[in-house]
């Protein structure tokens, strides 16, 4: 029979603050904690080194375009062709090039100007789609009224009609409402985003409690305002994700301002470098391609950024979870 | 029989999603029926636009070119899916398990293509895989295989399909890791105490736990893999005539709109388009559904 | 040499908590031990380090007289069952029990034979076919015994497999568990916070308290003579009053403002070296059970006031309060030692909360809320403890096997080892 006998031990001194490393090992350690030991799999020596090298390997080829232009974007039109791919040449004209980018170059257009735009419908689009499909995926989930289920199934078939079938007829009804080159022609379309809602919808299922609602509303609570104060607060990480697809897949979009802006100064980015793409084999402006080079690494970079800075709170899990219902 | 007071309430629910579905009628459900109403005429120099009923699709559907386009963009998903979503797949797993080092680095480093749009993505790899120029092509000439053209005809194809693979297999794998991580981890242990070899534990275990986010990408993939547009487009900006017209389905509704100004044979064709997609992709549903009886 | 023998393990956690704190304990060849107390005692992390699924900090597991840190848990010849069953959900009931047995490379036929008498040994012979999502969760749980008997390990673990039940089946579940132990003959160590199970199926039980081995023994003993307040307080249902008290220079006991004479007592408990000196403050316990009334102005009986009563037909719990300082929670101001409770449900008490006493009567009681009655403390039934370590120092006199703590629970399993 064993008996605790010992006094309580004496208070331990204060432990000095972390460092920035310290912290960093004690996360991985309690990560590791939380997963089951690797030694458990039994697994051959060396499996962890052969795998972690593959995995570099994949990484190595992730990273090659990003390396190439980032490296090409210092140099000349003659150099990206004729210099080794992946070292810099003289002379340097990194900030030469980035200079025309604020200017209309041979009238091709002028970047800045596609980037603001690019930023206007992501930011128009991307916000907007994600404030319909918030609404929408809650009233869904939330609301049983006579052909819910219907609609439900009917934005989910939409997924399955291929764009071109749905923007080709749209530049085609622009063409005769004289709403060609209309910014609202990019933006509202962008705003219909049939995965949004199905996301939301079952993004609001999981997290927002049909017994909260009821409180709710014996408490006298408009719906408006049950949806606002009570079930977008428990959706955010859902939503958070929905604006951070919609943002990026209006920013990524090529298809719909190709066929509805036919001059550059509405471009986006995706259709003027594609422009610039088309002119710089023809074009005798030697400063096209490194334009291009550099342009696309300045669209490139502020999304990559995003991203590396937002991987913290990337709520992949909510993105899979709704897939795996 | 539901009190009225619950049916009321209920009915509130239409004013939440009516706004999402004005846009979808006006931006989706009325272009698919102009597309089809405009596909039943045909537009002439001399006689102004006429109905014709079902001749565009006639023609379409007689169309050698259309259906080699069809052709080419099944074989390119039927290649470039399986291959990258079998890599997505393990590096998913080596993750999942920990089983590689700086896991975390890796999967941020996997997902930066996700970041990048698709032209931008095509426009790096033009320059790459350049027939003169390209750092690829003096490698492969490095390696033995001088005069290497990755856009000729035979080596197209390959080359777009590996920089899809490039642009998705990122984010595919980010869905499998996360879908992964939500097996149970008592049943991962369980079948340790079992001693479960771990090539078992993966494919007994995990993998018909992951089937339905296996099933949604491979769907939605394949959505995406039949319409392939713009990296065909950025290539033949960069070598002109390395694409022929009719090189993908969309590609071609592009060009008949657009170049070649014939939009209600671009509308036909691209109702024909949506209907093959549709067949398809409910198809690929099917097989993976019955398929995916592991054991 | 014993089945399963732990030397000093502990088990710190990356986050710098100490969920294991050096604990030694041993189970005998067959025996059924259980491993006891409040949620986050650390009773299944240690589990899990039997197993090797949980790394451990330091000590040792032997299993079979060798020391197996080092050994994975696939060799370990041990089978659990989880919690949550951890059934395999894509493979039907019969492949679920037989998994390992394919892992291992049995030839078919005899490990259907095996699978098959499994499986009949506790009622599964006709659900086979079907897969974990179709059964019930009684079902499920004898699924993954089944998976745990088909493998004949030397070692059983158990991690509260019942708790995810209903009361009722849990109670008959009890029963089947033990039935299988008795026809495996292997050693299990078990986990659970429901004391009634400890008390009934456990040949020795572990008490566990943050981490910190409280009391290894049989249930009589842990019943009869608890080491401190924790387990004293753990062990029985209603939990034992206690109360602050002294003695005074006649040796008579007292009790907030009661003097109650012990009759031939006891000699005072001690507390230290010496004995306890008069108006020395001590912690007395009298069970629930050891309670009655009888009438005013029997020698040694207390006045009390009934707060509460209930009927349960079989007996009746009347709630009832002295002025005597309640005693053993570190709410009260105790200083919290090795041997003071920390449950954590206390921590959701309202403050200020009567802590009354409680009584365990017999059904024909007359007591009505709002009497004062007078409850008898046989001196030979009554607990002592020091308040500074909070650790026993006297107990009931009577050596006799005491009553068992609920009236319906089977008799306990006869022999301390």
């Amino acid at each position: 029979m064993t008996v605790s006998t010992a006094p309580p031990p004496p208070a331990a001194p204060p432990a000095p603050p972390e460092t920035r490393r310290q912290r960093r090992r004690r996360e991985r350690l309690v990560a590791r904690d939380s997963e089951i030991p690797v030694e458990l799999y039994g697994l051959p020596r060396g499996t962890i080194t052969l795998l972690t090298v593959l995995a570099f390997l994949f990484a190595l080829f992730t990273l090659i375009p990003i390396a190439w232009i980032l490296i090409n974007s210092t140099k000349t039109q003659a150099n990206i062709f004729e210099t080794f791919g992946f070292w810099f040449a003289s002379p340097f004209q990194f900030f030469h090039t980035f200079g025309l980018l604020f200017q209309n170059v041979d009238g091709y257009g002028t970047f800045i100007q596609w980037f603001g735009n690019t930023a206007l419908y992501a930011v128009l689009g991307g916000g907007g789609a994600t404030v319909l499909a918030a609404f929408a995926g809650y009233g869904l989930a939330r609301f049983r009224f006579r052909g819910s289920q219907m609609t439900f199934y009917a934005i989910i078939g939409a997924l399955l009609v291929p764009i071109t079938a749905l923007t080709v007829p749209l530049y085609l009804s622009y063409a005769k409402a004289h709403l060609i080159n209309s910014i609202w022609g990019m933006v509202l379309p962008s705003m219909i985003s049939p995965i949004g809602v199905y996301l939301m919808r079952t993004y609001a299922d999981i997290s927002v409690p049909r017994e909260l609602i009821d409180a709710a509303r014996i408490d006298g609570a408009g719906e408006l305002r049950i949806f606002l104060r009570v079930a977008l607060p428990l959706m955010v990480p859902g939503v958070l994700t929905v604006l951070l697809i919609n943002v990026v897949a209006v920013w990524n979009n090529y298809f719909l301002p190709l066929l509805i802006f036919n001059v550059n100064t509405k471009y986006p980015l995706t259709v003027g470098l594609g422009l610039w793409s088309n002119r710089a084999v023809n074009s005798g402006n030697a400063n096209l391609y490194p334009m291009l080079v550099v342009g696309g690494l300045v669209t490139i970079v502020p999304l990559i950024a995003l991203f590396l800075i937002l991987q913290r709170y990337w709520r992949g899990g909510m993105l899979l979870g709704s897939i795996a219902n | 029989m539901r009190s009225s007071w619950v049916h009321r309430r209920d009915r509130r629910g239409v004013w939440f999603v009516a706004p999402f579905l004005l846009g979808f009628l006006l931006f989706m459900v009325v272009p698919l029926g102009y597309a089809i109403y405009t596909s039943l005429y045909t537009s002439r120099i001399i006689g102004g636009t006429v109905f014709t009923g079902a001749s565009n699709y006639t023609q379409t559907l007689g169309s050698g070119l259309f259906w080699s386009g069809v052709v080419r963009v099944i074989v390119f998903a039927a290649i470039q899916i399986p291959v990258m979503l079998a890599i997505a797949f393990f590096f998913a797993c080596v993750f999942d398990l920990g089983v590689a080092k700086f896991g975390t680095a890796f999967r941020t480093i996997f997902f930066i293509p996700f970041a990048v749009p698709a032209v931008v993505g095509a426009v790096m790899w033009s320059f790459l895989l350049e027939p003169q120029f390209g750092p690829f092509t003096r490698l492969a000439s490095v390696l033995g295989f001088p005069n290497t053209n990755f856009f000729s005809p035979n080596l197209l194809l390959a080359s777009i399909i590996v920089i899809v693979i490039w642009e998705w297999t990122g984010y595919n794998m980010m869905i499998l890791y996360t879908a992964l991580k939500s097996v149970p981890r008592d049943v991962v242990e369980a079948a340790i105490l079992d001693d479960t070899p771990l090539w078992k534990i993966i494919v007994r275990i995990k993998l018909p736990l992951v089937r339905p986010a296996v099933v949604m990408l491979v769907f939605l993939n394949t959505i995406g893999a039949l319409q392939l547009f713009t990296e065909p487009q950025i290539l033949e900006y960069f070598e002109q005539g390395a694409v022929s017209v009719n090189y993908t389905p969309s590609y071609y509704i592009y060009q008949t709109a657009i170049a070649a100004d014939e939009t209600n044979l671009a509308a036909a064709m691209a109702v024909i388009l949506a209907v093959i997609i549709v067949v398809i992709s409910a198809l690929s549903l099917i097989v993976r559904r019955r398929r995916g009886e592991f054991a | 040499m014993s089945a399963i023998a732990l030397a000093d393990l502990t088990k710190v956690y990356a986050t710098g908590v100490t969920a294991v704190d050096r604990l030694t304990l041993d189970v005998a060849d067959g025996e059924f031990v259980v491993l006891v107390g409040p949620s986050g005692c650390g009773k299944t992390t240690a589990l899990r380090m039997v197993a090797g699924l949980e790394p451990v900090t330091s000590g040792t597991v032997s299993i079979g007289g060798q020391v197996v840190n080092d050994v994975s848990p696939r060799r370990r010849d041990l089978a659990m069952v989880f919690q949550n069953y951890a059934l395999y959900p894509h493979l039907t009931v019969y492949d679920n029990i037989g998994f390992a047995l394919e892992n291992a490379g049995v030839p078919k036929a005899e490990r259907d034979r095996r699978i098959r008498a499994a499986a009949a040994s506790i009622g599964l012979s006709d659900l086979l076919r079907r897969k974990p999502r179709q059964l019930s969760g009684g079902q499920r749980q004898r699924v993954a015994m089944g998976r745990a008997i088909v493998r004949d390990p030397a070692v059983f673990l158990m991690d509260e497999p019942l708790s995810n039940l209903d009361a009722k089946l849990r109670v008959w579940m009890r029963a089947e568990v033990l039935r299988v132990h008795k026809s495996i003959g292997a050693a299990t160590l078990y986990v659970t916070h429901d004391q009634v199970e400890a008390m009934t199926m456990g040949d020795r039980i572990a008490v566990l308290n943050a981490g910190v081995l409280q009391q290894y023994g049989p249930p009589q003993e842990l019943y009869a003579r608890p080491v401190n307040l924790f387990v004293a307080r753990f062990i029985g249902s209603p939990e034992m009053n206690l109360y602050e008290a002294a003695f005074d220079e006649s040796g008579a006991l007292v009790l907030g403002s009661q003097r109650i004479s012990l009759g031939q007592a006891p000699s005072p408990p001690v507390i230290g070296e010496r004995g306890a000196a008069p108006g020395q403050p001590v912690i007395v316990g009298v069970r629930p059970e050891d309670l009655a009334l009888c009438p005013v102005g029997t020698p040694g009986a207390l006045a009390a006031d009934v707060a509460a009563v209930e009927r349960l037909g079989s007996e009746v719990h009347a709630y009832f309060s002295i002025d005597a300082r309640p005693a053993g929670h570190p709410a009260d101001g105790g200083v919290p030692s090795a041997g003071t409770v920390v449950p954590a449900d206390e921590a959701d008490a309202l403050p200020g909360a009567a802590r009354g006493g409680v009584a365990r009567l017999d059904p024909r009681a007359a007591v009505r809320p709002g009497a004062r009655v007078t409850l008898r403390l046989d001196p030979a039934r009554l607990y002592f403890f020091d308040p500074a370590t909070g650790l026993a120092t006297g107990w009931p006199a009577s050596q006799a096997t005491p009553a068992p703590a609920l009236p319906s629970a089977p008799a306990l399993p006869s022999g301390a080892n």
